[in-house]
């Protein structure tokens, strides 16, 4: 074995041990929500358990309604999802193509929110909300997600048309096509990676966001899953198998929606936002 | 206004909608905020115009805000470096061609895609004193410095959180610098290999520099997640014990919805939307924009 051969070994020697390290939280929340109910307590925070039970998991549905939660999340994600897709490229778009008035005074406007810490929003949207009738309703956060997510997606979404050939454009337009046209019909199909960039992300954001949720959802039947665990962290503070079967229940959509899109992940944030 | 200004402006268009949500929800919030600070305000009664009162008080007399402040700058530094050290670490390794390198990629980046409030409730479990990971592991091996009271101790407990938010967001500057990395010419290391520099000189003198935005990218990112942590710490410490690991957004909450006072929680509010404003000039200014907007 020659110098390079083994410095590969040993590099993969060291990220396999830190990649199990790195899953123990994730292991550990699993393990627990299969925790038989008959077990007093956990050892080892809960990494050895003394048998496989689905119990937690039912007792969850039964008890905790879970589902509802789960439709809530989807709820609120799908749209905010949905809008910021369509929002942010229709503003994308004319940043990167069209000439207009004030052009870039609304666009360092737009990016001004990316510094913008949410949590200094919490007061205002509440009394905005409440003002409009939204609190404990869907659109109450739809609109603030929505609103809070078009930025980075302009961000992503702007360096990747403007990355297009502008040749292809000026030919659809000598075609008779319109501004419009060309953005539906040339560039947000051939976007694909940016577009999935900005899914994952808003996905995620949306369906992990805790603050803005904390304080507009307060009946617990329009409550999205984030904010599940706070509700039943009584009825569960003795119990850690249902509460970690919440916790795993919680966490599988984000899961699931990262790994279909992952392999856009890189290729979309190097054409987006981390473009030199 | 005339019929072809609108054909020459289509632009504003297509920016309508983002335009309007930004108004209702961005512009006016923080117009709101600043209003909102000048008053003695419960949110139901009527409010009581007191000036400047909010901001002498927050300044003079508020050790929870004094301790927020703090536990901000430790937040910054102990998060925002080691992440990027580790993140560079592993991202070199995995683009250099090992086995599973995209499985690791995957592993390492999960956390980061997991809500903060499932992580803070396990992370309860790892770091509890009795039956938690650490402790029982720190019993079963003899390695009695693992048993600490983590989040119940005072000293320690901003630390532990800390500790949490790097497990979790590591990936994510591993995941940019591998598509920093992949970016990168190949002609110029290739060049550099040709030239007989070593790897270690390669990394100092041609990578690290040309991943410069890419660091930029990093540390920006890093101090706006400082400045709006909140769910984790609201999970794992609830700011505790004794506001030892109380944030800046914690105590906006807890200001606003926990103990009614609408106007001093928009002051909090209002400073820190300074120091996050001046922080991304300072950036802006000294670091230079491009990082931020890509082009």
């Amino acid at each position: 074995m020659n110098r390079r051969q083994t410095a590969k070994a040993l590099a993969f020697v060291f990220v396999t041990v830190l990649a199990l390290i790195w899953l123990v939280p994730i292991i550990m929340m699993l393990v627990v929500s299969f925790m038989p109910p008959d077990q007093r307590a956990p050892r080892f925070g809960g990494l050895l358990i003394s048998g496989v039970s689905l119990q937690n998991y039912v007792t969850v549905f039964q008890d905790a309604e879970i589902v509802k939660h789960f439709i809530n999340s989807a709820a609120v994600t799908i749209p905010s999802v949905v809008l910021v897709v369509i929002i942010s490229s229709l503003a994308a778009f004319a940043l990167a193509r069209l000439r207009f008035f004030a052009r870039d005074i609304w666009f360092y406007l737009l990016i001004m929110t990316l510094m913008l810490p949410i949590p200094t929003l919490v007061v205002p949207i509440f009394q905005i909300n409440k003002a409009l009738g939204m609190n404990d309703t869907y659109l109450g956060l739809i609109l603030p997600y929505t609103a809070l997510g078009v930025p980075f997606a302009i961000v992503i979404l702007r360096s990747f048309f403007a990355g297009f050939p502008i040749e292809i454009e000026e030919a659809a337009r000598l075609d008779g096509c319109t501004r419009f046209g060309i953005y539906w019909r040339i560039m947000m199909p051939v976007s694909w990676p940016a577009v999935a960039v900005v899914i994952i992300w808003q996905f995620m954001t949306s369906w992990n966001e805790f603050i803005l949720a904390l304080v507009t959802m307060n009946s617990v039947d329009v409550k999205p899953l984030t904010l599940v665990p706070l509700v039943y962290s009584g009825q569960f503070m003795m119990r850690p198998g249902p509460m970690f079967a919440i916790l795993a229940l919680i966490t599988l959509p984000v899961i699931v929606v990262y790994y279909l899109m992952q392999r856009f992940m890189v290729s979309g944030l190097t054409a987006g936002a981390v473009r030199g | 206004m005339t019929r072809n200004w609108l054909i020459d402006n289509q632009g504003l268009f297509f920016m309508a909608p983002a335009m309007i949500l930004f108004a209702v929800f961005v512009l006016y919030p923080i117009f709101y905020i600043f209003g909102a600070s000048m008053y003695d305000w419960d949110g139901i009664n009527e409010a009581i115009y007191i000036g400047l009162q909010n901001y002498i008080d927050m300044f003079t007399d508020d050790r929870v805000f004094s301790l927020a402040i703090r536990n901000s700058v430790y937040w910054t530094f102990l998060t925002i470096f080691p992440q990027m050290i580790l993140g560079f670490i592993l991202a070199t390794i995995l683009t250099s061609g090992i086995p599973l390198q995209n499985v690791f990629r995957i592993i390492f980046f999960m956390p980061a895609i997991i809500s903060p409030v499932v992580l803070g409730i396990v992370w309860q479990r790892i770091y509890a004193p009795f039956g938690g990971l650490l402790a029982d592991l720190g019993r079963e091996i003899g390695a009695h410095f693992l048993i600490q009271p983590y989040i119940a101790d005072p000293k320690i407990a901003i630390f532990s959180t800390i500790f949490v938010n790097v497990w979790q967001w590591t990936g994510f500057s591993m995941l940019m610098y591998v598509a920093g990395l992949q970016g990168l010419s190949q002609e110029v290391l290739s060049a550099a290999e040709v030239d007989g520099a070593g790897t270690r000189q390669r990394i100092q003198y041609i990578i690290l520099p040309m991943l410069r935005h890419v660091h930029l990218t990093l540390i920006l990112l890093g101090v706006i997640g400082t400045l709006q942590t909140f769910a984790l710490v609201f999970m794992l410490t609830k700011g505790g014990p004794n506001h030892a690991s109380e944030m800046l957004p914690t105590y906006i909450f807890q200001k606003a919805f926990t103990l009614q006072s609408m106007g001093y929680a928009s002051a909090v509010a209002v400073v820190l939307l300074l120091i996050a404003l001046s922080a991304s000039i300072f950036q802006v200014r000294v670091l230079g924009s491009r990082f931020t907007i890509g082009n």
